[in-house]
């Protein structure tokens, strides 16, 4: 047996930073194109990801910044990268650049548990709650890093990585989902190991209303593609699919104009496959929140997107009762109309 | 997810975390790059540097074909700038060329980062109009008629003559005249070994104005702001587009204005820098310290200055005993008196000298003084470069620097001294025993930097001849004020001998040359830098990229000519040889400052001189390169650079170790002398050098309550609110921080005058030599005279485009106007750059920017007119049939008389014109010059001066503390008992 590993302390030491590593290489992974990243996959014990579909998941399909889904419009920059920006102002320090990258926020979480005092200084760090959680280690509460390591948890990276991770896994790449999916797993394993937050993260505590069933067309647009207030990720594989699924054709563009054009071609179908994705979403967030014994934040997601199932179902039974009969629509395997004709 | 799943999870998590923590060690052990693009510079990715021997990269111009290339990456520095970034240049691996330049990310300056004259490298090197191999001249001078020769005939002729001269006591005779210096020193010590005081800058005709002011606060003249952590930055320049160590301060400034910071910029010009301030304040030209001095006497008045600071490190003791022996010497006697000496500076004189409104000023005042000791400033050329008395620019700059005490602390301004390594040499030859009055005359005895710009003037008077005069990389006749009395004296040949032009390209002033020796661009030439860039010391190495590269596989290159193009060599190299032909068996004393150490009597090769330097004086070096195997030399080669230190902080607050406090002299005023010697440092870095006491003591600190601190290199130790040098040098009324009225103050210049600015760069623009870089050339061609649209229609000026003639002192220039609200009313401006030319007769061109002109020369009148623009023409560069443009502008400088500044002796640049519309047969780029009337400028600025022979209070003829490059002997420091025409 080595020395270190008869020494508790130096032990625990040993894996604090051998964890720190993994959690900076992950972020590291997802910050850095391929080639350059291949190295990285590699000591993390996962397949390379090709080039195309690195760039296919963090450019075009799901980019990996807080603000998208935080921020109050879904988008890049704004409040939602203000609020990481703020943290570290608030610090006293520079923020990084690109400051709500998952990536970033990955790495610079890893460099704040760097700055932690070592675990073994916490007096209480493995005692456990009658619930199955671990309480909070007394040193968090007084080590200003562990508690700034813990605020870039809870009110960064895990307000919305779970939702993003499990959309980037879904989308069929396979190397990019066993790194989402590993991410996830450390984030997860990470919760325990922080004292839970007194109260929901800032930004679902402020988020905008969820969708109503009084929601007018561009407002209902506009909440679809923005994942604080519907609970959920809409991807363009998603629409597209989508469109495949109910027979519709799909329009290339930006979401909102892809998913206005599925509206347009046909309402009740499009918000019905909107509500069935909606239920989807809410039920998975439900698996994973579960046995696990889901918190707070996972709690309020689920919420967010079971409602919002429930308003689309209403949004998709007015439509159709309001459609007019010239209105009705092609099955999928119809015949198309000029092809009745001949 | 049961209870097992998450045990198997977790034992999965652990596995991996092993492993990932295992595999970083490993690679780091290796010396290899584990994370790519570290957040610590924020580059998105850069090849990492355990691949810098094999680099792939796809050839875009293949696609959709997948072509690998592959490259070997080799450091340099670049050599477009003094900010000196690094370079990586791209060397194919197939053939063995450079194909393109970016960032060097092991560059603790630049960091990876570039503007656009790095890049541009490549254009240099591969440009189709360089010069490739010796030429003599043939037939008269200036005729434009070249014979190729081999360097051995011009070793030899060079030698031979520099060699008679250094015998028959000619050492006046010789001079070397660099422009881009890039490098730390090495030329100076070539001319102490020849005993020469030849060496002559291009400084003032820069930063001697800006040095000034700085050098009589704190005995170094230069700043070096921490503009990264800054809270507040207040620049009197351009820095963020163009100005000086501009991508290393760019990128600093620019995080700081992320993390909150404020920067104002005063600049009369809405340059690319004003459009990034929160206050762009655009002042009458000459009016910058008056603003200063009103924001310091708002700190003083509202008591917003560190006290304790001010208490502690002005030398405000000797002030009072010398200006107010009436009143007591305390500190508090000294605060009323601040007050008393500033209240002339009410935001509303300031208002009214300035033309900007008092609110404004005040408001930027507060923010000043909210900065604390996070508060950075620069003022380099600028305003400091152009007015009659611009070195209080930067001295009243400094004042606020110090008021604040935000000197040498966590975003302030340090000293330059403390943030620059200057590695000490092999060897070290003696400072000359002659004093080169050409170009430091008894007229000036504080200027900071010789008097290039007065050199056909000088001549002219008959204070001296040249018998050979060497150009490095600069371009005397364009760049200087005057430039066609430079002609006359360069096309003398009773006055300047032999005219040698050391030029990687063609240029106005070589065309005038009889020797024209290639000399290398950056990646084709060895040096070293070191800048003051950020709280830290780092040591830049230049080098022949194609050496290096040739190295790696295994090859010995003993000269640089054997790889660069066709017969190019370095300086370094050249010095060498020269100084072996000037004594070739070593009687003269010369040859031993230029052989090798390791075997005596053989020549020194640059790889000893490097290899001597890395090993022997660059702390940390040698531990550091072993840790990867490589010897510095090898690691210097490898990397370019090498960060020295990091976080200097406050030397002058350090104590002063006990060895070297013995048989000490303590002042009344606290100044410390040993008679200790100073102990051996590796770092040679340029800084004041203040007088012994009278039994030869050397100052060694300051006392500062009790205690025994380093200090300032200035007389008193302190810093220098009242400067005893100017007092007892003739100049008591200017020895505090102060406004000089400009010479194109409004009540210096006539009604019908306008402030011409001059001075400007672009910022993807090289001084002088960006004519030879095409992507450049394509960027900015043109020199415009921006004119306000209040001035436009008063002038009858109805379009951009329009011609305007623009009359100075001495002559005249016709250009397009640029109606713009850019400029402030009553000023107009025009950049620094253009208005290239070649004449018909001349061999050699910068095809892409040099107009072909005719030059008419009658008696003391010159006149230039355009006959052909650029134009598509056919070369080895294809890109030269794709040129779309014609007007090169103009080349203004020529216009203008010397306007040296009786005190720092910088160039005043600002020129009181009158601008009319052209009148009907002038031409775009049309000159007309009297260069009689350029010798009475000349004369009345001289009548300005208080010579040292009327003013010296020690007999000598420059106060022997201030920083030279050259230090003659104490003998031949002494005014002569039969001073000259002076």
């Amino acid at each position: 047996m080595s020395a270190h590993l008869a020494d508790p302390e130096v032990s625990e030491r040993t894996e604090k930073t051998d964890r720190i590593e993994l959690i900076r290489a992950l972020g590291a992974i997802a910050l850095t194109p391929p080639p350059s990243s291949d190295r990285l996959c590699e000591a993390v014990g996962l397949a390379s990801i090709a080039p195309a579909d690195h760039t296919e998941a963090f450019v075009l399909l799901l980019p990996p910044h807080a603000a998208i889904y935080l921020g109050p419009d879904g988008q890049l920059g704004g409040e939602g990268l203000d609020r990481v920006e703020g943290f570290w102002r608030a610090l006293g320090l520079r923020p990084p650049a690109d400051a709500d990258h998952l990536g970033v926020l990955l790495m610079a979480y890893a460099d704040l548990l760097e700055q932690t005092a070592p675990f073994a200084e916490r007096v209480d760090a493995s005692a456990e709650l009658s619930n199955g959680l671990r309480m909070a280690p007394t040193e968090a509460r007084t080590d200003p890093a562990a508690r700034a390591a813990a605020t870039v948890f809870h009110e960064h990276l895990w307000p919305f990585a779970p939702g993003y991770l499990v959309a980037l896994s879904r989308l069929g790449l396979p190397e990019v989902s066993a790194w989402a999916d590993l991410v996830l797993a450390l984030l997860r394993d990470e919760r325990h190991r922080h004292p839970a937050p007194p109260s929901l993260p800032l930004a679902l505590r402020e988020a905008p209303g969820p969708i109503e069933v009084g929601i007018g067309f561009d407002d209902l647009l506009d909440a679809v593609v923005t994942p604080v207030r519907i609970g959920m990720v809409l991807t363009q594989r998603d629409l597209a699919a989508g469109a495949a699924e109910v027979g519709l054709g799909y329009r290339r563009g930006e979401r909102r104009y892809a998913l206005k054009a599925m509206v347009e071609q046909d309402k009740p179908a499009t918000l019905s496959w909107l509500a069935r994705l909606a239920h989807r979403a809410a039920g998975r967030d439900m698996a994973h929140t579960g046995a696990a014994g889901g918190d707070e934040t996972e709690r309020w997601w689920t919420r967010r997107a079971t409602h919002s199932a429930d308003v689309l179902d209403t949004l998709a039974a007015q439509a159709e009762t309001s459609r007019e009969p010239s209105e009705h629509r092609l099955a999928p395997h119809d015949p198309a109309p000029h092809d009745a004709a001949r | 997810m049961t209870a097992h799943d998450d045990r198997g999870a977790a034992d999965d998590l652990g596995a991996r975390a092993r492993r990932v923590s295992a595999a970083r060690r490993a690679t780091e052990a290796r010396g290899e790059t584990f994370y790519p693009g570290p957040s610590r510079i924020h580059l998105a990715a850069f090849p990492p540097k355990e691949r810098w021997d094999d680099w792939v990269e796809l050839d875009s111009r293949s696609w959709p074909k997948r072509v690998e290339h592959r490259y070997m990456l080799v450091p340099t520095t670049c050599f477009n700038c003094e900010s000196a970034c690094g370079l990586l240049a791209y060397v194919d691996k197939d053939d063995l060329h450079v194909r393109k330049f970016e960032g060097n990310p092991e560059h603790p300056g630049s960091r990876g980062r570039n503007c656009a004259k790095g890049p541009a490298t490549i254009n240099q090197v591969t440009d189709p109009d360089r010069i490739l191999y010796p030429l003599k001249r043939v037939g008269a001078r200036g005729e434009g008629k070249w014979q190729r020769v081999s360097w051995d005939e011009a070793l030899d002729a060079l030698g031979d003559r520099l060699r008679t001269a250094i015998t028959e006591q000619r050492q006046n005779e010789i001079m070397v005249h660099l422009g881009r210096p890039g490098e730390d020193g090495y030329t100076e010590r070539v001319l102490a070994s020849w005993g020469v005081d030849g060496h002559n800058s291009h400084t003032n005709v820069c930063s001697s104005g800006g040095r000034t002011g700085y050098q009589f606060w704190m005995g170094i003249d230069r700043p070096s702001p921490d503009h990264a952590n800054a809270k507040v930055i207040y620049l009197i320049s351009s820095h963020l587009e163009t100005g000086h160590y501009f991508n290393p301060h760019a990128q600093r400034i620019t995080e700081a204005r992320a993390n909150g910071a404020k920067v104002i910029v005063l600049d009369t010009r809405l340059s690319n820098t004003a459009t990034q301030a929160d206050y762009w304040l655009s002042p009458q030209p000459g009016s910058e310290a008056a603003i200063n001095l009103a924001i310091a006497r708002h700190l003083i008045t509202t008591g917003r200055y560190d006290r304790e600071f001010v208490r502690r490190w002005f030398n405000w003791v000797e002030y009072l005993e010398h200006c107010c022996p009436d009143l007591p010497v305390t500190f508090e006697s000294f605060e009323a008196q601040l007050v008393r000496l500033y209240d002339e500076f009410t935001f509303d004189y300031a208002a009214s000298e300035s033309g900007i409104d008092a609110a404004t000023l005040a408001e930027v005042a507060e923010v000043v003084a909210g900065a604390g000791h996070r508060f950075t400033s620069h003022s380099w050329r600028s305003a400091a470069a152009a007015n009659l008395g611009g070195w209080q620019v930067s001295r009243t700059l400094f004042f606020l620097q110090a008021l604040l005490g935000a000197v040498a602390t966590e975003g302030g301004l340090f000293p330059n001294a403390y943030n620059k390594f200057v590695p000490k040499p092999i060897h070290t030859p003696p400072h000359p025993g002659v004093w080169q009055d050409l170009t430091w005359p008894l007229e000036y005895p504080l200027a900071q930097n010789e008097l290039s710009f007065l050199l056909p003037h000088l001549i002219k008077d008959g204070r001296g001849t040249l018998d050979t005069y060497f150009t490095r990389v600069y371009n005397p006749v364009w760049t200087n004020p005057d430039g066609l009395s430079w002609m006359e004296v360069l096309t003398d040949e009773k006055q300047v001998g032999c005219f040698v032009a050391l030029t990687p390209t063609w240029n106005e002033s070589a065309y005038l040359a009889d020797w024209v020796l290639p000399m290398g661009h950056a990646s084709e030439r060895h040096d070293t830098h070191s800048y003051e860039q950020y709280d830290g010391q780092w040591l830049g190495f230049r080098q022949p990229v194609l050496r290096a590269a040739r190295e790696r596989l295994g090859e010995t290159i003993t000269d640089s000519r054997e790889i660069n193009p066709g017969e190019v060599w370095e300086e370094n190299e050249f010095w060498i040889e020269l100084s072996w032909r000037i004594d070739p068996d070593g009687s003269l004393g010369i040859r031993q400052y230029h052989e090798s150490k390791a075997e005596p009597g053989t020549k020194l090769s640059v790889d000893e001189y490097y290899g001597w330097m890395f090993e022997n004086s660059v702390p940390g070096l040698p531990e550091r390169a072993a840790a990867e195997g490589l010897t510095p030399l090898q690691f210097m080669r490898r990397y370019g650079a090498f960060e020295i230190a990091r976080g200097i902080g406050a030397v002058h607050e350090q104590p002063v170790p006990i060895d070297e406090l013995r048989d000490l002299n303590i002042t009344d005023h606290g100044r410390v002398y040993t008679a200790t010697d100073k102990p051996a440092s590796p770092n040679i870095v340029p800084l004041g050098a203040p007088d012994p006491d009278a039994q030869g003591r050397r100052a060694v600190g300051v006392r500062v309550e009790g205690e025994i601190l380093r200090g300032f290199p200035t007389p008193s130790g302190l810093l220098e609110f009242w400067s005893s040098t100017l007092a007892d040098w003739g100049w008591p009324e200017h020895a505090l921080p102060g406004y000089i009225k400009s010479h194109v103050h409004p009540e210096a210049m006539d009604a019908d005058q306008m402030v011409l600015l001059s001075t400007f760069r672009l910022p993807t623009q090289i001084h002088t030599r960006s004519a030879n870089s095409k992507w450049l050339d394509e960027l900015a061609h043109t020199n415009p005279v921006w004119v306000n649209p209040v001035d436009a229609r008063r002038l009858g000026v109805a379009r951009t485009g329009d011609l305007l003639r623009v009359e100075t002192t001495i002559g005249y220039f016709v250009a397009k106007a640029w109606i713009t609200e850019g400029i402030r009313p009553g000023v107009v401006a025009c950049s620094h750059h253009m208005g290239r030319w070649k004449t018909a007769a001349q061999d050699g061109a910068v095809g892409a920017m040099m107009a072909t002109v005719d030059l008419v020369h009658d008696g003391s009148e010159w006149s230039m007119h355009k006959t052909a623009s650029v134009a598509p023409h056919p070369s080895s560069d294809p890109d030269t049939q794709r040129i779309w443009w014609s007007d090169t502008g103009v080349h203004q400088n020529l216009t203008f008389g010397v306007h040296p500044d009786p005190i720092s002796g910088m160039h005043c640049w600002h020129q009181a014109v009158r601008v009319t519309p052209a009148r009907p047969d002038d031409r775009a780029g049309d000159i007309s010059v009297d260069t009689a009337k350029s010798r009475e400028v000349y004369l009345e600025w001289l009548a300005k001066t208080r010579a040292a022979a009327l003013v010296s209070p020690d007999g000598k003829r420059r106060p022997d503390w201030l920083m030279r490059p050259l230090k003659p002997t104490p003998e031949a420091r002494l005014i002569p008992a039969a001073p000259g025409p002076s």
